[in-house]
């Protein structure tokens, strides 16, 4: 009897990580009060008032409130599943994090591997629910998207391989509670000098991955109508709006459990979620809202190049000295 | 409890889709200046949409030409519910100067529901943001009734 009793306080413990922390509710939350720090931030960089920090929670119900429209062209199916698949794969990303002394969720050996995966599904269902939506804004898009994910990921897959080469030494260590128990022991990898700039490299990819201002080239609201989403409206359309903030946040947390895992905060799990998500915020204002503010959209060409030359080129720096073991 | 809460988002994050159908430029320039630092309409939550799909309020300037009136309809039945439909300027209320052109279909009230029309020729900002905040809460009560 007692073993039973024990294994339904796992698995609810479980559905407890899944849904709520560090899962779906607190990864939704977080990642909209991001959004809305941006938004803010933004617009006072601009001179304006701005909306308030939960805007993006209004917008968030309003859509919910709305009508679906669902195209004589497009597939209903796909078409309703593509956002909801984005979602789930972000808020598991989130149960792989260690955070700040609080042990992952879901730990594993080859951690790093499967959040590599896990990153590319939110664009590659951006782009199933675009081609699904049978629109020819959204195929200029999707194909756009494309180029910009076949652009970040190569400095993307460089940054985790320094990582795990740093961390392994003479192995590569693809586990994330591995690389933040060696943070302890020898201090962030942020402060040693060769994986300065891996850091500066995976600080560039955030805005791609996110898309926002001057790498948007895929959802260009004023060329290509908001691209994959154009069809969009209603409670998909406000999925994918989700998708867009908890990525800001899933990105900037893995930032600080590669560059920053050292920070231990022992039992205090609720203190290291809230330390996340301030340390979140500011790395949102410096690599998105800063960038976003001075500058234009990139052309798609553009940003290929700028990836695969000078955030390559860093990452291959690092990559190069932590090879040479240092 | 989450009815009460889109109602009220309805009024919190309207999202603006501009038609131009044959104006001159004046009405979409006074809505273009409710966006700029010194009006800032985006503290209320509004937003240019890229398309109707995404629209909550649909801005209507301009007099209706003939050549414009089937795909401003066209544009009107891809806005999903609930929606409101906004006319700045004399122009889309009454046909202004052109009223009694052979090109112009004027009042739009013929074609559609129109919820709210500011007048002027062309109107002030602070006639444009009152108007879109009017519309804002008839879109709140038509949420409510759906």
């Amino acid at each position: 009897m007692p073993d039973i009793l024990a294994r339904l306080v796992e698995i609810l413990l479980v559905a407890l990580h899944v849904l709520i922390f560090p899962g779906l509710l607190f990864a939704a939350v977080g990642g909209l009060l991001l959004a809305g720090i941006d938004r803010k931030v933004l617009a006072r960089m601009q001179r304006r008032i701005g909306p308030p920090i939960v805007q993006p929670f209004y917008d968030f119900f309003k859509l919910m409130g709305k009508e679906t429209i669902i195209p004589a062209a497009a597939r209903p199916g796909i078409y309703k599943a593509a956002p909801v698949i984005g979602l789930v794969s972000l808020s598991l990303m989130m149960l792989f994090f260690p955070i700040f002394g609080h042990k992952a969720a879901f730990g594993g050996v080859a951690d790093l591997i499967v959040i590599l995966y896990l990153l590319t599904i939110p664009a590659v269902a951006l782009i199933i629910g675009g081609s699904a939506s049978g629109s020819p804004f959204a195929g200029v898009g999707i194909s756009r998207e494309m180029v910009v994910m076949l652009g970040y990921e190569l400095p993307l897959v460089m940054v985790l391989l320094t990582v795990a080469k740093k961390v392994g030494g003479g192995s590569l260590v693809f586990s994330l509670q591995s690389i933040s128990e060696w943070q302890l022991e020898s201090g962030c990898l942020l402060f040693h000098w060769s994986m300065i700039p891996a850091a500066l490299a995976f600080l560039l990819i955030i805005p791609a991955e996110v898309g926002t201002q001057p790498f948007d080239v895929a959802e260009a609201e004023t060329e290509i109508c908001e691209g994959p989403l154009i069809e969009y409206s209603g409670a998909p359309l406000a999925i994918f709006k989700l998708n867009t903030a908890v990525k800001m946040f899933v990105m900037t947390a893995l930032f600080q459990v590669l560059f920053l895992g050292g920070i231990n905060l022992g039992e205090y799990w609720l203190l290291g979620g809230a330390l996340l998500f301030v340390i979140s915020a500011v790395l949102t204002i410096l690599c998105m809202t800063f960038i976003h503010a001075f500058t234009a959209r990139l052309k798609i060409e553009h940003l290929f190049k700028f990836y695969w030359t000078v955030v390559a080129g860093l990452a291959l720096v690092s990559l190069v000295l932590v090879w040479f073991g240092l | 409890m989450f009815k009460k809460i889109i109602a009220e988002s309805m009024t919190k994050s309207p999202w603006i889709y501009h038609v131009n159908t044959g104006s001159c430029n004046g009405c979409d320039i006074e809505l273009v200046a409710c966006l700029t630092p010194r009006y800032d309409v985006e503290r209320y939550g509004f937003k240019l949409a890229g398309t109707p799909r995404h629209a909550d309020i649909v801005v209507v300037s301009g007099p209706i030409t003939s050549q414009s009136k089937d795909r401003l309809l066209r544009t009107l039945e891809q806005v999903p519910n609930p929606h409101c439909v906004v006319t700045i300027g004399s122009c889309p209320q009454s046909g202004n100067v052109f009223k009694g052109s052979y090109s112009v279909e004027a009042p739009l009230e013929k074609f559609c529901e129109v919820d709210v029309a500011i007048a002027g020729c062309t109107p002030k900002p602070e006639a444009i943001i009152e108007g879109l905040y009017k519309a804002a809460q008839i879109l709140k009560k038509k949420r409510e009734a759906m």
